[in-house]
């Protein structure tokens, strides 16, 4: 697993990331609640990913 | 630094813990009625941490390249921009129509932006240091460690405040 806040170019990216994700649960739970749901599992899910697997910058 | 997530995200979490507790106990809607979350004021708040962000990372993409007034000029418009944060966040307090003493929701709204809060406050009074530091020419494109470490917890404040604010405010 990937340190988020190791630089900070890194902690400025993972901002980015983490406000687009923000952004996709306020949308779909506007749509509905339990789809909000979802997506927020999903989101953790990508970001954990992400972090995982991210190339070093 | 994974001492220190560590440590965050356990004493954010307590707190996102209470919330949620909270919120189920009290059902839909929320916050319940009589209470108003001042979304507007937040929204605000928002955009400008948000941009307070970009001019962290402008003062440390600056300085790496050798620009000493960017930096500087990044590090006192992230400075203004927190300052503005914590004042509209007061500002929100006092009209806010509750207190920690009107029952649950209340209090662990005040809690969970007012632990924030403490963040920005301590964020602000690093980036005094760090502009400070760099108007007095202590930072050099070699030699900047100072801001990178500043601007990583500048990122980290606002990344938890886009999770407050989308936890309490919007959803």
């Amino acid at each position: 697993m990937r340190n988020p806040l190791r630089s900070e170019e890194e902690a400025y990216r993972f901002l980015g990331v983490v406000i687009v994700g923000a952004a996709a649960i306020i949308a779909a739970a506007y749509v509905n609640t339990w789809l909000g749901l979802a997506v927020a599992v999903l989101a953790f899910v990508a970001i954990g990913w992400w972090l995982a697997h991210e190339p070093r910058a | 630094m994974y001492l220190f997530i560590a440590s965050e995200i356990m004493l954010f979490g307590s707190f996102f813990t209470a919330y949620f507790f909270v919120r189920i106990v009290n059902g839909v809607p929320w916050p319940s009625p009589p209470y108003h979350l001042p979304v507007f004021v937040a929204t605000v708040n928002t955009f400008i941490l948000m941009t307070s962000s970009a001019t962290m990372h402008w003062a440390t993409t600056s300085i790496k390249r050798g620009n000493v007034w960017g930096m500087r000029a990044g590090l006192l418009l992230t400075f203004l921009m927190g300052l503005a944060f914590l004042i509209a966040q007061l500002y929100e307090y006092m009209r806010a129509g509750f207190n920690t003493s009107d029952g649950a929701f209340p209090t662990v709204f005040f809690c969970l932006t007012g632990l924030h809060s403490c963040h920005v406050f301590i964020g602000l009074a690093i980036l005094a240091f760090m502009t400070i530091r760099a108007w007095r020419g202590h930072f050099t494109a070699e030699h900047h460690h100072g801001v990178e470490i500043g601007g990583i917890y500048w990122h980290f404040v606002d990344v938890m405040w886009i999770v407050v604010f989308t936890t309490v405010y919007i959803l």
